[in-house]
C-alpha cells in the first residue's frame, strides 16, 4: 500500500520536475514546481511526518510559489525562444555527474540497506506536531532562536531595500485619483531621481517637486 | 483485507459527507436568491417546484446545457486547469471536520466517530489547502487573456495572501488554549454545561473568533470583500470569459469555501456539536454542527445583503493594519492568561462551585 503511493507521488515527483526544466513558458515551469511541491509533502505524509508535510505545501506552495506566480502575472513574461545551446562542452560533465548520482543511489539501495542499519527510536512519534515542538524549544533551542533572527534581519532589510532613496516620501497618502508622480518623470534631465509626491495634475506635481516646466517641443518627443 | 475493508469504509464516509455538503451548497445558493430577495423587497425564484425548492436543479441543468466557449487566444490548458483547482481545492478539507461524535452505528454493530479523516495536523492540512485554492482564481485571471480578468486574479491572490495570515495568526489562540491541533480534540474539549459554556467563543477567544470571521469572509471573496469580481470596476473580475460549466465550477467553489469556513469556525469557535443533550442522543451532534454551520451561512447572505464594497486600498490598510496586529495582541493575551493558569484556576472553581465548565 504504502509502496504503491510512494511509487505514484514519486513519479509525480519526476515527472513535475522534469516539465520544470523542460517548459518554455515560465508560468508552466512554475506549476511544475508548485506539483514537485505537493508530490514532496505527500511523500513526507507516507513517511509519518505530517508536520513537516502541511508545512511544505503551506509555506513553499501556498507563500512563496504564489509570490512567484504573482510576478510572472505581473510582468507578463513571454514564451523564451530557443537559443542554440551555449557551454555545450558542460554537457559530458553533466552526464558524468549523473552517473556518479545513480551510482551512489545504487550503492546505498545494495550495500548500506543491506547491513543492519541504526535502529530509530519510535519511529510513529517523530513526525508528530507534539515531538517537534518540544524539540525545537528544548534540545534545539538556540538554533532555532539564531535562526529567528535570521529571518528578523531579512524582514528589515527588505524594508531598507524597498525604502532607499525615499520612493515615496512618508507624508505622500497615496489617494485614490490622484496619482504619484516622479521627478523622473516630470524632467527628462533628472533621470533616476524618484522623489515623489502624489497629488492630481501634472502642474502640481511640478510645482511640489520644484521642476522648472520647460515649454516646447522636449514633451512631444 | 483489512486494509481493503477500511477503504471502501472510508469512500462511504467521503460519499455521505459529499452528498451532505453539495446538497446544503445548492440549497445554501436558493436561500441567498431568497433572502436577498427579501432584503431588498421583492420575490427571488418561487416558480420550479413549491416555493422555487427546485430551483438548483434547473440552474445545474442550465448550466450543463450551455455552450462552453473558450477564449481564442486564452491559455487553453491553464484555462481548463484553473476551475478544477479552485473546486478540487474547496472539496478536500471537508474530510477533516467532526460532523459529530461517536454514534454507535445500528446494523453493522460498530462505533464510528463522525469524522472521515482524524489525524495530528488537522488544522494545518485545512491551511494548506486553504492556500493552494488560490492558484485556481490567479491562473485563471492569468489564462483568460483579458484585461479584467487578469487585475481579478491579481486581486484575488493580493486579498488572499493578506488575510490568509490574519486568519491563521486568529486561530492560533485557540491552538495555544486547547494545545492540540486535532480538530475532533478540540471539539470534544469545548463539552462545558449543557454543551454551551465551553465553547471556545465565550472565553478568552471573542477576538480570536472576531479576526477569524472577518478573515475568513475576505478569503471566500464575499461581500464586502468581493473586490476580486467588483462588477462594477471589473466586469466579473477572475471570471468573466468563463461559461457553462466552467463557470459552475468556481460559482460551486465559491459556496464550498463558504460552507468550509463556517463549518471551520463552527469546529474551533463554537464547539463543533457540542449542545445540550448531545451525550445521551449522539445523533442530535450532527444536528447542531449542520444547524450552526447554517447560522453562519445565512450571516454570510445577511452582509451581502446589506453591506457596501470596501475599496481595495481600504481592504489592504485593513488586513495588514488593523487585523494582523489585532491577531497578535491576541496570541499575546491568550499565552499571557495561559501562563499564568487563570484558567484553570476559574475552570476548577466553576467546577467545584456550580457543577460548570469542561
Amino acid at each position: 500500500m504504502v509502496a504503491l503511493l510512494f511509487i505514484l507521488f514519486a513519479g509525480l515527483a519526476v515527472g513535475c520536475a522534469i516539465s520544470l526544466v523542460a517548459q518554455r513558458n515560465p508560468l508552466y515551469s512554475a506549476i511544475s514546481l508548485i506539483g514537485v511541491f505537493i508530490s514532496l509533502a505527500c511523500l513526507y505524509v507516507t513517511l509519518a511526518a505530517p508536520f513537516i508535510a502541511a508545512v511544505q505545501v503551506i509555506v513553499y506552495a501556498g507563500a512563496i510559489m504564489v509570490l512567484v506566480v504573482f510576478v510572472i502575472m505581473l510582468l507578463n513574461v513571454e514564451e523564451e525562444e530557443r537559443k542554440p545551446l551555449r557551454l555545450r562542452f558542460l554537457v559530458p560533465i553533466g552526464i558524468g555527474l549523473a552517473a556518479v548520482l545513480f551510482a551512489e543511489t545504487a550503492f546505498i539501495i545494495f550495500f548500506v540497506q543491506a547491513a543492519p542499519g541504526t535502529p530509530v527510536r519510535n519511529v510513529s512519534d517523530v513526525g508528530l506536531t507534539s515531538s517537534i515542538g518540544s524539540g525545537l524549544f528544548t534540545t534545539y533551542l538556540l538554533p532555532f532562536e539564531v535562526t529567528s533572527i535570521l529571518l528578523l534581519m531579512a524582514v528589515v532589510g527588505a524594508m531598507t531595500l524597498a525604502r532607499r532613496g525615499g520612493l515615496l516620501p512618508a507624508t505622500a497618502g497615496v489617494v485614490p485619483g490622484d496619482q504619484v508622480f516622479s521627478k523622473e518623470l516630470l524632467d527628462r534631465s533628472q533621470t533616476g531621481d524618484l522623489s515623489a509626491v502624489a497629488t492630481h495634475s501634472t502642474d502640481e506635481a511640478a510645482r511640489l517637486l520644484g521642476v522648472v516646466e520647460r515649454h516646447g517641443s522636449s514633451d512631444d518627443e | 483485507m483489512e486494509d481493503l475493508k477500511h477503504i471502501v469504509f472510508l469512500m462511504i464516509g467521503i460519499l455521505i459527507a459529499f452528498t451532505v455538503v453539495m446538497t446544503m451548497v445548492a440549497y445554501t445558493v436558493l436561500a441567498e436568491r431568497r433572502i436577498l430577495g427579501f432584503i431588498q423587497g421583492r420575490l427571488g425564484p418561487n416558480r420550479v417546484g413549491p416555493g422555487g425548492a427546485l430551483q438548483p436543479f434547473a440552474d445545474l441543468l442550465k448550466f450543463i446545457l450551455k455552450e462552453d466557449i473558450v477564449p481564442d487566444k486564452s491559455t487553453r490548458f491553464v484555462f481548463f486547469l484553473a476551475p478544477v483547482i479552485a473546486t478540487t481545492a474547496a472539496l478536500m478539507t471537508i474530510v477533516v471536520y467532526p460532523f459529530g461524535p461517536e454514534i454507535h452505528l445500528p446494523f453493522v454493530n460498530k462505533s464510528v466517530q463522525l469524522v472521515i479523516a482524524r489525524f495530528d495536523v488537522a488544522l494545518l492540512y485545512v491551511l494548506s489547502i486553504t492556500s493552494v485554492g488560490v492558484y485556481g482564481l490567479a491562473l485563471a485571471g492569468w489564462s483568460s487573456n483579458n484585461k479584467y480578468s487578469l487585475m481579478g486574479g491579481l486581486r484575488s491572490s493580493a486579498q488572499m495572501i493578506s488575510y490568509e495570515l490574519a486568519l491563521g495568526l486568529g486561530l492560533i489562540g485557540v491552538i495555544l488554549q486547547s494545545g492540540t491541533l486535532d480538530l475532533y480534540s478540540i471539539v470534544e474539549q469545548q463539552a462545558g454545561y449543557l454543551g454551551i459554556s465551553g465553547w471556545n467563543l465565550f472565553w478568552v477567544q471573542p477576538l480570536g473568533f472576531f479576526i477569524y470571521m472577518i478573515a475568513a469572509i475576505a478569503e471566500t471573496n464575499r461581500v464586502p470583500f468581493d473586490l476580486p469580481e467588483a462588477e462594477t470596476e471589473l466586469v466579473a473580475g477572475f471570471h468573466t470569459e468563463y461559461s457553462a460549466m466552467k463557470f459552475a465550477l468556481f460559482f460551486l467553489a465559491e459556496y464550498v469555501n463558504m460552507f468550509t469556513v463556517s463549518m471551520l469556525a463552527t469546529t474551533l469557535f463554537l464547539g463543533g456539536w457540542n449542545g445540550p443533550f448531545v451525550h445521551q442522543l449522539p445523533w442530535l451532534g450532527v444536528f447542531y454542527f449542520l444547524g450552526k454551520v447554517v447560522m453562519f451561512l445565512f450571516f454570510y447572505i445577511w452582509l451581502r445583503g446589506t453591506l457596501p464594497r470596501f475599496r481595495f486600498d481600504q481592504l489592504m490598510d485593513f488586513g495588514w493594519k488593523f487585523l494582523v496586529p489585532t491577531a497578535i495582541i491576541n496570541i499575546v493575551l491568550t499565552a499571557t492568561v495561559q501562563w499564568s493558569g487563570a484558567f484553570d484556576y476559574v475552570g476548577k472553581f466553576l467546577k467545584t462551585q456550580t457543577g460548570w465548565g469542561g
